[in-house]
């Protein structure tokens, strides 16, 4: 029992000494700051479980601004001067696409939580990594899942002409190609603005049975309120960005209602951890954990996991992210190879649907605690 | 003769520590803020030869500094044509488009000049966003490698370290800096000035005004492409928010005016000021100082909120300096200095 | 057809809304010659003001303009005498720098206060429509915003007209130096019209905000825009700002349903670029250097 307690103490004493220094890239201010924060949280929730799990970390915050040359600035900062073991971030997908190169140009690895372009692990850059599944699962699952639901055969797109919203509407352009549904409109639109109901006129009068949104939760809320104005009236409005996902856009019930989107983690799956954390993340943060936090947490819980094991070492630590199984609140995690990507976890979305204002999961099988509403019933 | 040869001298040895300091310095990330700081000079004296020393504020910089940018890259990414080669190119494209900008451009004055500089620096941006199949549209272009660098058969750099981008962004300063320096001495220059302090009055003495106007404007033009293409290059990575957004021209032109307009060094100091700043302000630097120099402890109430807060707060903190700038110094940098130093020859006397 | 009827009633609605940040814009070039890049961002403080008197004093957005026009009117006055006085004879760049620093200022402080999220203000009627048949709707908050914005610049335009400060701002905006030798104090004609113009902006934040989102960095859509509207009415013309207002708010809607969303942007700034080389004076205003 002595001998126990001694070794413990030991450990205990000496993690301080073995605190692994990991560098941080997200979006703290900005136009992606409140998502960024939801990051923020899930890493400082990490950071508490390292800790009694005995792993001591350092972290080196850099705010990226949402900007991807500063990004970059930040990757080289963090690799060259603070010699940080390991990088977790950064958000979006343009800052994550830019600094990958960095971070294998200085063989740091990189663990990106949340960004959605599939080019980016589609380089073969063997020190980075990404733990959510990338946009053109976004569009599989929602298309698979209509296909499941009944027989669509037109759809029309309404997207943010970001790099998102471009890259992610162009991945589901190509996959409702190879099932043979028709696009009937295609719509950019630029981030803010006020009035989209011209478009959506234009939208209702080619009839779409399936309408594609990509947006982020303001430019949804008023997609959707206006699509209600409109008249639009497909057989199911698809969410396939951040924004039809969060809590927000759930609590405006007129509108939300019947929306299906496809999210990389919700709390009430039945992966290790996942309801607990939904539960601590609410009692400190006093918000809903979204998606996001789910994704950074367990990146860091990752990380740091594999840089203490690698003593604090790049080359080991990118060896063990390589060959390591995890069964955390993400569910099983495993960086591999496959259809052309590198070190990419092959993460499941999750299709669920706004129904009575709270978020069910209807696809697929395996995770659906409710049956779909399908099509979309008239607006009142 | 006399009174510029300790300037020069001083110039030249400023310039040689320049050249020796990557042999003693190899921190990447002390390069990368040297290449920055370059970048700036290169942008902020661009700017100032059409609005500090022709007087034409333009407001939208960013459209040439952007088409540089976007013609080296994307022939590097399309065609694999070598930067060195499609540097020209972006060149060729600038001054027509700095052409047809200032035909539209320069037929109004004052405060109408720079809202339409504005519209045209936005209307490129858009463009770029919606074509697509020309720029890759909002997802920006991307390129991970450099070709080498060869004379003959021998590599001169393969572009793997920050060295050469340290020797090409000082070049591209010098450029400039040597530009300016020309302008200030020739005809050229009095006849920019002239049509600074008084269009009218210089276009009753005979003065061409459109093409002074147009010259001053190509010569800027030329010049910002030729940063935009050097930080396509260096950064690897475009965007139409990034090297064509309004707020990019406005930081260009923030270069000149802090420091001074109209002079040959006040980009160079807007520079020193500008280019620290946000870095030391974006990555926690002044927080870390001042718990380190025991002026706020990181645990009491100031220090907590600073940490909390600095960084979210370093667009506030540039805006304050902007006021501040404009309220108190309104000539720049270079205004104040001269102003201090004519005051105390006045003393003197 | 419904399209187009949907795309012709939904850009004069909006239209309504951009008009009135027009106005307040074209009073205060028209008075000061000030270019005022922080326009969107005193809009932006007057929206925020509308979220506080909603979520904490449930005082419905329409009728808390009552509040905001007055509290606005002194923000844009104390703007004025404070900072914006002090560059009215610097040049041009200098001015949209120094508003440009001001309009960061209060984003960002905005921000600190109450971060990045995205506020939605949802009343009982922010989806509220009339169907006027054919399938077109008209978006019930947006019209009454038409309405109110109608009836201030009724008020505007009659006060401009019939009252003595009326009239002596639009001296000052005539003949600065001529106005100020027939006795009337342009000092104070700058403040009022810098406070007029702000609670202007801040109005029309405010009657945008049952069908808009709110956050701190919202002022930058619509600055360049307000521009435009200006540019187009004729800087210094209450009716040509209206009329320029509406007209912007049909063309991106237009521009949106028959090219693309994408363009409806580009096609205001080309036809921005149209008025100033073919009638810099704009719509109503009179041919002036």
């Amino acid at each position: 029992m002595r001998k126990h307690l001694l070794a413990l103490g030991a450990t205990l004493a000496l993690s301080p000494l073995m605190a692994q220094k990991i560098g941080v890239i997200n979006s703290m201010s900005g136009p992606e700051a409140p998502i960024g924060e939801s990051i923020t949280n899930g890493i400082k929730l990490a950071e508490e479980d390292l800790i009694k799990k005995g792993i001591h970390v350092q972290l080196v915050w850099e705010d990226d601004t949402g900007k991807p040359q500063i990004s970059m600035s930040a990757m080289e900062k963090l690799a060259t001067r603070d010699n940080v073991v390991g990088v977790v971030g950064p958000y979006t997908s343009a800052c994550s696409n830019a600094v990958s190169k960095l971070a294998q140009k200085y063989r740091v690895p990189l663990l990106i939580p949340a960004a959605a372009k599939e080019e980016i692990t589609r380089q073969g850059f063997k020190y980075v990594f990404r733990m959510n599944a990338p946009a053109d699962r976004y569009a599989s699952s929602l298309i698979d899942a209509s296909l499941t639901l009944g027989k669509p055969k037109t759809i029309a797109f309404i997207y943010e002409n970001t790099d998102f919203g471009t890259s992610t509407s162009k991945t589901a352009k190509d996959y409702v190609a190879t099932k043979g549904i028709q696009v009937v409109a295609d719509e950019p639109y630029p981030k803010g603005s006020a009035d989209y109901r011209s478009t959506l006129a234009k939208i209702k009068s080619k009839n779409p049975d399936l309408v594609f949104m990509v947006s982020y939760v303001a430019d949804a809320i008023l997609l959707m309120r206006q699509s209600r104005e409109v008249g639009l009236q497909p057989q199911a409005f698809l969410g396939g960005g951040a924004g039809f996902t969060t809590s927000e856009f759930a609590r405006e019930h007129a509108i939300s209602e019947d929306v299906i989107s496809c999210t990389q983690w919700t709390d009430d799956v039945n992966w290790p951890g996942a309801k607990d954390f939904g539960k601590r993340y609410k009692a400190k943060f006093g918000k809903d954990a979204t998606y996001h936090a789910a994704c950074a947490y367990e990146s860091m819980m990752i990380m740091a996991e594999c840089a203490a094991k690698g003593g604090s070492n790049r080359d080991k630590t990118q060896a063990l992210l390589k060959a390591g199984q995890w069964n955390g609140i993400m569910g099983p995690v495993q960086f591999a190879d496959y259809e052309g990507f590198t070190n990419q976890n092959n993460h499941p979305m999750l299709v669920q649907q706004i129904q009575g204002g709270t978020y069910e999961t209807i696809f697929p099988k395996a995770f659906a605690t409710k049956k779909a509403v399908y099509p979309f019933p008239r607006w009142k | 003769m006399m009174k510029t040869l300790p300037r020069t001298a001083a110039f030249l040895v400023v310039v040689g520590g320049l050249l020796a300091l990557p042999r003693y310095v190899d921190s990447p990330y002390a390069l990368h803020m040297m290449i920055l700081l370059f970048l700036s000079i290169s942008q902020g004296e661009s700017w100032n030869i059409l609005g500090g020393y022709t007087g034409q504020h333009s407001v939208g910089h960013a459209a040439y500094f952007g088409v540089g940018a976007y013609t080296t890259m994307m022939l590097l990414q399309a065609k694999g044509i070598a930067p060195w080669f499609g540097v020209w190119a972006g060149v060729a494209a600038v001054i027509v488009v700095a052409l047809v900008i200032g035909s539209i451009c320069f037929r109004l004055r004052g405060p109408y000049f720079v809202l339409a500089s504005i519209a045209v620096a936005e209307i490129m941006r858009l463009s770029a966003i919606n074509l697509t199949g020309l720029t890759n549209g909002a997802e920006g272009i991307l390129v991970t490698d450099l070709p080498p660098f060869k004379i003959g058969e021998r590599v001169v750099t393969d572009f793997m370290t920050k060295v050469p981008f340290y020797y090409l962004g000082l070049a591209l300063a010098l450029l400039t800096l040597l530009v300016t320096w020309g302008i200030e001495r020739s005809k050229l220059g009095y006849y920019f000035q002239a049509i600074r302090e008084d269009q009218d009055a210089a276009h009753s003495l005979g003065i061409p005004i459109a093409r002074y106007k147009n010259i001053g404007l190509v010569i800027s033009a030329v010049l910002t492409a030729l940063a935009g293409s050097f930080y396509g290059i260096y950064v690897g990575f475009v965007d139409p928010p990034t090297v064509l957004g309004l707020d990019l021209s406005v930081q260009i032109m923030l270069i000149a005016i802090i420091g001074g307009m109209g002079t040959l060094y006040g980009p160079v100091l807007g520079s020193l000021v500008l280019v620290p700043l946000s870095e030391a302000l974006r990555s926690n630097l002044i927080t870390d100082l001042l718990v380190k120099s025991g002026l706020v402890s990181a645990d009491s109430r100031t220090g907590i909120f600073l940490k909390e807060n600095l960084a979210h707060a370093h667009v506030l903190l540039y805006g304050i300096l902007v006021v501040l700038v404009i309220l108190f110094m309104p000539e720049g940098i270079m205004g104040f200095v001269k102003r201090l130093a004519s005051r105390r020859r006045k003393e003197a006397v | 057809m419904a399209v187009f009827l949907q795309s012709l009633i939904s850009g004069i609605l909006i239209g309504g809304v951009y008009a009135l940040i027009g106005i307040g814009l074209t009073l205060i070039f028209g008075v000061m010659r000030v270019i005022n890049f922080g326009h969107g961002d005193i809009l932006m403080v007057g929206m925020y003001l509308t979220y506080i008197l909603f979520t904490f004093a449930g005082i419905d957005p329409f009728v808390s303009v009552l509040i905001s026009f007055p509290l606005m009117f002194l923000f844009g006055g104390f703007l004025q005498k404070v900072f914006i006085n002090r560059v009215l004879n610097a040049v041009a760049q200098n001015q949209i720098l120094l508003t440009i620093g001001l309009g960061l200022i209060m984003s960002n402080t905005v921000m600190l206060i109450f971060t990045s999220d995205y506020k939605i203000i949802t009343t009982s009627y922010s989806s509220s429509t009339i169907q006027v048949g054919g399938g077109v709707s008209v978006s019930w908050p947006l019209l009454v915003s038409f309405l109110i914005t109608a009836v201030i610049t009724a008020v505007l335009y009659w006060f401009l007209l019939k009252t003595d400060t009326g009239q002596a701002i639009r001296a000052t905006a005539q003949d600065r130096e001529a106005a100020q030798l027939m006795g009337i104090n342009v000092k104070r004609m700058s403040i009022i019209a810098f406070g007029l113009g702000s609670a202007l902006a801040g109005t029309a934040g405010a009657l945008i905000s049952p069908t808009y989102y709110i956050f701190p960095q919202v002022g930058s859509v619509f600055t360049l825009k307000a521009f435009v509207i200006t540019v187009l009415g004729g800087m210094g013309s209450v009716v040509g700002a209206t009329l320029g207002g509406v007209l912007i708010g049909i063309t991106e809607s237009m521009s949106a349903a028959y090219i693309s969303s994408g363009w409806k942007d580009v096609v205001v700034f080309v036809l921005f670029l149209l008025v100033l080389l073919l009638k810099p004076s704009g719509l109503m205003g009179k041919s002036r250097t």
